[in-house]
């Protein structure tokens, strides 16, 4: 739909590989280069790249620990979300690469329907997941609580949201790049700076706000309150 | 035809971001207010104020999705 112009670069077996899935593999190697320099050596005591990578970690660790109440499932699914964070974070971000914009095809991932949907999903199923480990059989329950009558709209709230997930994101990331190609096209000088620092902002809270939904979807099918 | 799509997009966009607007405000201000008077819950506010403008902001975004569909209808 939105911004699927033809940019197929070759085909991997059945698979189409697009612009977008190579931008993809660049911000995973980027993100798994970072790791495994950080953490080659490490020592009790950080220093440089370890310190930083470790203040990333135990943040977004405390972060969601603070927020996710039943304690394993926390210690399971935070790595998970902190990865989100980061790739969504820098995959927003990668609009603003100084001269991205002249690589013909090129746009952040996550202004795609597709790659937002494929996050949404993962979270939606990781939400069942963590709902059947940390509950058993007993985690159906759930579904027809207060009572029976209530099944359908249960159900429903189990689809609308990895769909509002995709929505919020791609709307964000895909209205802000609108804005800013329009902007650029009227008043090619100096005025768009001010919308750059203003798509810094969105960009880490879109990051932020989806991590935190998904962390509270996960909080909210592990918790002990159903 | 382009008139009334280019019209319809407006709209959207414009209910859309009105609606979200006040919301946003009233919760928001609310938000501060509450801060203001027991800054000790402060983190624990601004968690659920962030995940309030979530929702809220959705609803905005669903106005401009269907005003983008319709953009790119004229043509």
């Amino acid at each position: 739909m939105f911004g699927m112009w033809d940019a197929v670069l070759f085909h991997l077996g059945p698979l189409p590989v697009d612009h977008l899935i190579v931008t993809e593999w660049a911000i995973i190697l980027l993100l798994g280069v970072f790791a495994a320099t950080a953490t080659k050596k490490m020592e009790l005591v950080p220093t440089g790249l370890q310190n930083g990578i470790e203040w990333i970690v135990t943040f977004t660790y405390d972060f969601f620990t603070s927020l996710i109440d039943n304690e394993d499932a926390a210690k399971t699914w935070a790595p998970l979300l902190s990865t989100f964070f980061m790739f969504i974070i820098i995959s927003n971000y990668s609009g603003l690469i100084p001269g991205a914009a002249h690589v013909s095809g090129f746009q952040p991932p996550t202004s795609n329907w597709n790659v937002t949907a494929t996050l949404a999903l993962i979270t939606a199923t990781t939400v069942q997941i963590a709902g059947f480990k940390a509950h058993g059989l007993h985690y159906l329950g759930h579904f027809i609580s207060p009572n029976p009558l209530m099944l359908p709209l249960n159900l429903l709230e189990e689809i609308t949201h990895p769909l509002s997930l995709t929505v919020r994101l791609f709307g964000n990331i895909f209205g802000e790049e609108m804005v800013y190609a329009f902007m650029l096209y009227m008043v090619p000088f100096l005025i768009p700076t001010a919308l750059m620092a203003l798509s810094l902002l969105l960009g880490g809270i879109q990051a932020i706000v989806f991590t935190l939904l998904s962390a509270n979807y996960i909080a909210a099918s592990t918790g002990h309150g159903h | 035809m382009e008139m009334g799509l280019a019209l319809g997009a407006a709209i959207a966009v414009s209910f859309a971001g009105l609606g979200g607007g006040v919301g946003m405000g009233q919760a928001g201000g609310k938000a501060v207010e509450a801060i203001a008077r027991q800054p000790e819950a402060g983190g624990d506010i601004r968690t659920l104020v962030f995940i309030t403008f979530a929702f809220i902001e959705t609803l905005t975004i669903y106005g401009l999705v269907i005003a983008f569909m319709l953009v790119q209808k004229i043509q």
